[in-house]
């Protein structure tokens, strides 16, 4: 798992925001579409394709997408 | 004064009675007067409950909902009924992109058939009194269009449409079957979904009364199982602190 393929998944729930605008760096908060269901949506797709289960504390605590692809490998062990 | 809300000399049953809602509604019904047998999974919780229940003669059934033959060995041991508290329910939030059957099956099998399938066990069996209630506790979100709660608000939907048919087929036995679809309500359920905080406090701030208690609406259960309510039957009472009053 990489983290470029972990952003490309992320992007995949973006409706407005094209997946090179996207870097680890990215705080996704900030993006203009960012919305409470992008949240719901983003910890379904971690369940889907990495098997693991993000906590809206984990969702709260990160800032960036690389915090969340840290999270997620952190909890694939 | 005449306690209309006294459920003396009555047996009901509370499923989903070890946490949440149903641990609070088993005390209030307890409390009324009435015998009541407590039904969940995990054994340890539901006695716990029981300690908590006024009066004597409070029963503890063991079972997994979703297990129909657990269900059936439940239904044998039962005692004839005068009402029944529909509470066992999960909640999950699931964007429609992310449904899959397995989550389908999950939340349908405990939100809406397991109930569904125990009620008939009860009534096959004659276990249901001439005119008992039968209350099922849906949701608002059945009603509403909350983003990512497909599955939960169709399972509760169902439950709508169900509490009509069920009311219409056995009004002849003097039965009444009614539904309170509460707005949010602060239980352990609630803690257990995927829900963040933040959201949480921006949906409290859209309930003109405030967010509600298991208390608040377990007096709705009071009303519906009582004498009180005796003409009531088929409807789903919207009870969300004016929730979805502007919406």
């Amino acid at each position: 798992m990489d983290i470029k393929e972990f952003i490309e998944n992320f992007a995949s729930n973006l409706n407005d925001t094209d997946v090179s605008e996207l870097a680890p760096e990215t705080a996704f908060r900030e993006l203009d579409e960012w919305t409470s269901m992008m949240a719901l949506a983003t910890m379904a797709m971690v369940s889907e394709e990495y098997d693991v289960e993000l906590s809206p504390e984990d969702m709260r605590n990160a800032n960036t997408i690389e915090d969340l692809f840290n999270t997620t490998m952190k909890l694939k062990g | 004064m005449k306690n209309y809300l006294s459920l003396q000399g009555k047996h009901v049953l509370v499923t989903g009675a070890s946490s949440g809602m149903g641990k609070v509604f088993a005390q209030m019904i307890a409390g009324q007067g009435a015998r009541v047998s407590l039904l969940a999974r995990n054994e340890e919780r539901l006695e716990q409950t029981r300690n908590l229940l006024e009066g004597e003669g409070h029963n503890v059934v063991c079972c997994d909902l979703t297990d129909e033959e657990q269900l059936r060995q439940a239904a044998k041991t039962m005692q004839p009924l005068d009402g029944i508290v529909f509470c066992a329910g999960i909640n999950e939030f699931v964007p429609v992109r992310f449904v899959k059957q397995e989550k389908i099956d999950r939340m349908f099998q405990t939100n809406y058939f397991s109930q569904l399938l125990l009620l008939q066990m009860l009534l096959k069996k004659k276990l249901v009194n001439k005119g008992a209630s039968i209350v099922f506790i849906s949701s608002v979100s059945s009603l509403m269009g909350v983003q990512g709660t497909l599955l939960y608000a169709s399972s509760k939907g169902a439950i709508n449409s169900a509490v009509r048919v069920l009311a219409a087929e056995l009004a002849v036995q003097q039965m009444r079957v009614n539904a309170i679809c509460p707005g949010i309500v602060r239980t352990e359920m609630l803690s257990a979904t995927n829900i963040d905080e933040e959201t949480f406090t921006k949906q409290a701030a859209q309930y003109p009364l405030g967010l509600g208690t298991p208390e608040d609406v377990g007096h709705a259960v009071l009303f519906h199982l009582s004498e009180a309510s005796r003409w009531l039957t088929g409807q789903c009472m919207v009870m969300d602190g004016g929730y979805s009053l502007s919406r």
